[in-house]
């Protein structure tokens, strides 16, 4: 059981300019499962690889249990890593897979074998202990590398998108094991993915990460509800929340000739900024299509079932944008349909350096 | 593992320290075979290089002179020296090319599948295996050979004339086990490259209603294009040394006399004049240099962008 | 990665398929027929293999117990296998212990200037080795060395060093870096992670390179006549001794050469495939 810390920690690829982490800071309680989350190239695996030994820290400390492990090799940080492409040692049964780092710690031949039993009890992989990798399916093969990290009983699970190479399905059912073992288990877990509902369904908390630099860490829900900036609101959310420059109506913010509605709190923390260098969010859901609101064209309908999307192109700033609309799941609007979308709940609005004002 | 004392140096320093710890760790597995390899290569090359500027017989001994670029000058004027220049080039480049376009005829006949594909492609690449010597041996006293010769069996057969290849055709018959030996060799480079040919390009193309030939040309030879250079540069550089089927199949006889066999006859094989030969051998250097620039730029080119 | 891009065929086009593939077993005896044919005359009585072509006679062993039989003053095909095969055998022994830490620092652990360094090793195998032969041969010749088993293995190992480099560079280049990190990370030192994660993987690797060195040095005769031709002659050199002027020799020499060729052609045969992957795939991938 462990606490984990980021203190202002950096790492530069040699050869580059540009920290591929910068100065990252974050707290990782006991038993939480934190998830780091951004695009390509946000430096979340960095992140994961510097808390595990596999890459030098430039600046800054790293601690587990406020030990500062920022120059110890893995090997001295009783870690466990699942790797995305699961790492399994290809000439090893599955049992000596998860053995083999017990082995390396000179635990008993008995203890092994009985902490392999119960890890493989645990993941329903006990028919497949003397199996080797290759003939195993993925699904198991993601179990197996699942089953090495907790024979080891580690203070940290690191995990590097280890759900990205199932099939849709299975990386839906996986994931809801996944997150109940971890619960189970208590482990401090340090969980990467560039999946946002990945991200949302699976963490305790969320940090997301964008060229290295840390956006936000909250709960799913706060990111959701109360993003930090423009990024993370675009970000997290499917389909995206819709970023508009506002337009000016009336000396306050509008999209396509209406206002758009805020609490008085937002509306005075605003009034500082010239409107037009606003920009609003609102997310599908918050809008409706009715009888008034602001004129449009339907030129997508999207039906999933449950709900439907509409995409709706507006005339917006003297051009013609696309904007997103939740509906109904048996929606009647078709294609080429004259709408007019309304709001419908809260509606963000972004200063000129992007951040949330908030009232 | 890190002392917290208020001394200790700064995270800066310790990581700087670190990887200088980590870079000798990983020189250290190098070493060994770096300076071995130095040592066995480049002290002789350039022992070679000051003998060529002296004047120095070995049996018997005479005391060895410097010249200056006498001997440089001596070989361009040499006409055998200019014979045997004029024949490396001549069997380094014929049997280089007639290779590489029989080993990518016969790559493209195993590149189908058909019955006994494996065992026909392991009869193929036998003769690469096969020791000089013996390859040279075999052709010359049981192909060529005008008496007892296979091939001129058959060539009486049709009711032609036996001919003594190797004595009537030296250089030729040469080339002849060169390129046997040699075929398979690039048959595998670019067999190899035929089926790294990712299938959907090739499906690509079917659909776009592309013929035979043509996707042959615009499509598969340019896929193969590295693997044909590195077929090139590899046999270069071993056929530019040929000297076991020479002294097997001719001993050098008219038009055979390549400059690895020349250096020979006028040093170790009996002429002993180091410093004139060490000349010669100098100028096989220079002329494999050029075409190791080109081979150097053609490895760069496969290593580009390939992480370690 | 499939090679074969045969489509479904109908008609006329499968008729051409049959005759590509006729075509293509033709060629393979072709190119194997010499093979054959030395093998064959090994077997013959020297009035068989001095006459005309023969296919079917009756076979004798006598030619290779002839060759293989001493006969004083001249090199026996026991001393020259046994040259042979301690020459190749420690020259192979020593290029993979230096060779295969060098691959390791030019591909899992990189040295910064990996590139240069790969370069290097393979740039020596520009320099023909006619330009360093006169050198050598004085140095060994200072250091009693001319005639000596030794000679030929120190040779022999920097003859096969940079292609042993070359090609298990290529070979450790294929294990996954995960694997490793998760070895580190499972609590291994170095030589855990070589021995019990790359080794299993590169062993395939590592044998067909260790057979592709010893191929070469088996093979190998420019250095073996020039510094060894008396004592420690190798058995290239014992092939072309039953080359003889007095009489006919055509099955002898094919008896010899073919216990000199055997064992190279089938140990290649078997190692074919990894064999041109590390040569070839390494660059190209």
């Amino acid at each position: 059981m462990a606490e984990v810390k980021f203190d202002a920690a950096s790492r530069i690829y040699p050869g580059t300019e540009e920290p591929a982490v910068n100065k990252l800071n974050l707290d990782i309680g006991d038993g939480e499962l934190l998830v780091l989350v951004g695009p390509s190239g946000s430096g979340k695996s960095t992140a994961l690889r510097m808390l595990a030994g596999l890459e030098f820290v430039n600046d800054g400390s790293i601690f587990i249990n406020d030990k500062d492990v920022t120059l110890a090799p893995p090997q001295d940080r009783d870690i466990a890593m699942v790797f995305q492409n699961y790492a399994l040692y290809p000439q090893m049964t599955v049992a000596s897979n998860m053995a083999f780092a017990l082995k390396q710690q000179g635990v008993s031949k008995e203890d092994r074998m009985a902490r392999v039993k119960e890890a493989a009890k645990i993941l329903d992989l006990e028919p497949f202990l003397d199996r080797k990798p290759k003939n195993l399916s993925g699904g198991q093969r993601q179990r197996v590398a699942m089953g090495r990290a907790i024979v080891r009983e580690p203070q940290v699970f690191l995990m590097d998108e280890p759900l990205s190479n199932l099939d849709a399905k299975l990386r839906v059912q996986t994931r809801t094991e996944l997150a109940d073992l971890q619960a189970r288990l208590g482990v401090t877990t340090v969980y990467v993915t560039h999946d946002q509902v990945e991200a949302m369904t699976m963490g305790h908390r969320v940090a997301v990460l964008n060229f290295g630099v840390l956006q936000q860490v909250d709960a799913p829900r706060t990111l959701y509800s109360a993003p930090a900036n423009k990024f993370v609101a675009g970000f997290i959310g499917s389909p995206a929340m819709n970023l508009l420059a506002a337009s000016d109506v009336g000396g306050r913010a509008g999209i396509g000739g209406v206002q758009v509605p805020l609490s008085d709190a937002v509306a005075a923390a605003a009034g500082a900024h010239p409107a037009r260098e606003l920009t609003v969010g609102v997310r599908p859901e918050h809008l409706q299509l009715g009888s008034e609101g602001i004129p449009g064209e339907a030129i997508v309908v999207e039906e999933l079932g449950s709900e439907s999307f509409v995409h709706v192109r507006i005339d917006h700033l003297g051009e013609s944008t696309t904007i997103v609309v939740r509906d109904e799941g048996e929606t009647d609007v078709r294609r080429g349909d004259n709408v007019s979308v309304g709001f419908n709940g809260p509606v963000h609005l972004f200063g000129p350096d992007d951040q949330r004002i908030s009232g | 593992m890190t002392a917290a004392t208020s001394n200790a140096p700064s995270r800066e320093e310790q990581v700087k320290a670190l990887q200088k710890r980590e870079a000798r760790r990983r020189r250290l597995p190098l070493l060994p075979a770096l300076i071995f390899t130095i040592l066995i290569t480049q002290i002789p090359f350039v022992m070679s290089l000051y003998y060529s500027f002296t004047d120095w017989t070995v049996t018997p001994p005479s005391p060895r002179t410097w010249t200056g670029i006498s001997n440089y000058t001596d070989a361009f004027t040499n006409s055998f020296f200019r014979e045997a220049a004029v024949t490396s080039i001549v069997m380094t480049v014929s049997s280089v090319l007639l290779s590489v376009i029989l080993g990518t005829g016969v790559a493209l006949l195993l590149d189908r599948k058909f019955f006994g594909q494996g065992f026909v492609r392991t009869l193929i690449i036998t003769p690469f295996l096969v020791m000089p010597v013996v390859a040279g041996l075999v052709w010359k006293n049981q192909m060529f050979s005008a008496a007892f010769g296979v091939i001129n069996w058959l060539l009486e057969a049709v009711g032609l004339e036996a001919v003594e290849f190797a004595s009537k055709y030296p250089r030729w018959s040469i080339v002849a086990v060169l390129v046997w030996q040699w075929t398979p060799f690039m048959m595998l480079i670019i067999l190899a490259g035929l089926q790294g040919q990712p299938a959907s390009v090739l499906e690509a193309a079917k659909v776009d209603g592309a013929t035979p030939r043509a996707t042959f040309f615009q499509i598969t030879l340019p896929h193969l294009r590295p693997y044909l250079e590195l077929g090139v540069l590899l046999g270069s550089i071993y056929l530019i040394q040929v000297f076991d089927h020479i002294v097997v199949m001719t001993g050098g006889g008219p038009g055979s006399t390549n400059v690895p066999y020349f250096v020979n006859q006028r040093s170790i094989g009996g002429g002993w004049r180091f410093g004139s030969a060490s000349a010669f051998s100098i100028l096989v250097v220079i002329a494999t240099i050029f075409i190791a620039t080109f081979g150097l730029r053609v490895l760069s080119g496969l290593l580009e962008g390939e992480e370690p | 990665m499939s090679g074969s891009n045969t489509g479904p065929v109908v008609g006329e086009r499968k008729l051409g398929g049959y005759l590509l593939s006729a075509l293509a077993w033709f060629v393979g005896f072709l190119f194997f027929f010499p093979v054959f044919w030395m093998v064959l005359s090994g077997f013959k009585t020297e009035a068989d293999a001095n006459g005309p072509p023969k296919l079917f006679f009756e076979p004798t062993t006598e030619q290779f117990a002839e060759v293989t039989n001493d006969t004083t003053g001249l090199l026996s095909a026991g001393e020259a296998f046994s040259n042979s095969f301690w020459a190749v055998a420690i020259s192979t022994v020593l290029v993979m212990l230096l060779a295969i830490p060098a691959a390791y620092a030019l591909s899992i652990k990189p040295v910064d200037k990996w590139r240069d360094v790969l370069f290097f090793f393979i740039s020596t195998k520009f320099l023909p080795i006619v330009a360093a032969i006169l050198p050598l041969w004085i140095i060994a010749r200072e250091l009693n060395l001319l005639n000596t088993r030794l000679i030929l293995i120190i040779l022999y190992t920097a003859m096969n060093l940079p292609l042993a480099v070359w090609m298990l560079r290529s070979f450790f280049s294929e294990v996954p870096r995960e694997l490793i990190e998760a070895a580190q990370i499972d609590g291994t030192n170095l030589r855990g992670q070589i021995t019990s994660v790359i080794l299993p993987i590169v062993a395939p690797g590592l044998a067909a390179t260790a057979l592709l060195c010893v191929i070469f040095a088996w093979n190998e005769f420019f250095l073996a006549v020039q510094l060894n031709p008396i004592e420690g002659s190798t058995v290239p050199i014992w092939v072309t001794g039953n080359v003889s002027t007095r009489g006919n020799f055509l099955a002898k020499l094919s008896a010899a050469s073919t216990l000199a060729t055997l064992p190279v052609i089938i140990a290649g045969w078997l190692a074919q495939k990894r064999m041109i992957r590390g040569l070839a795939m390494g660059a190209i991938k």
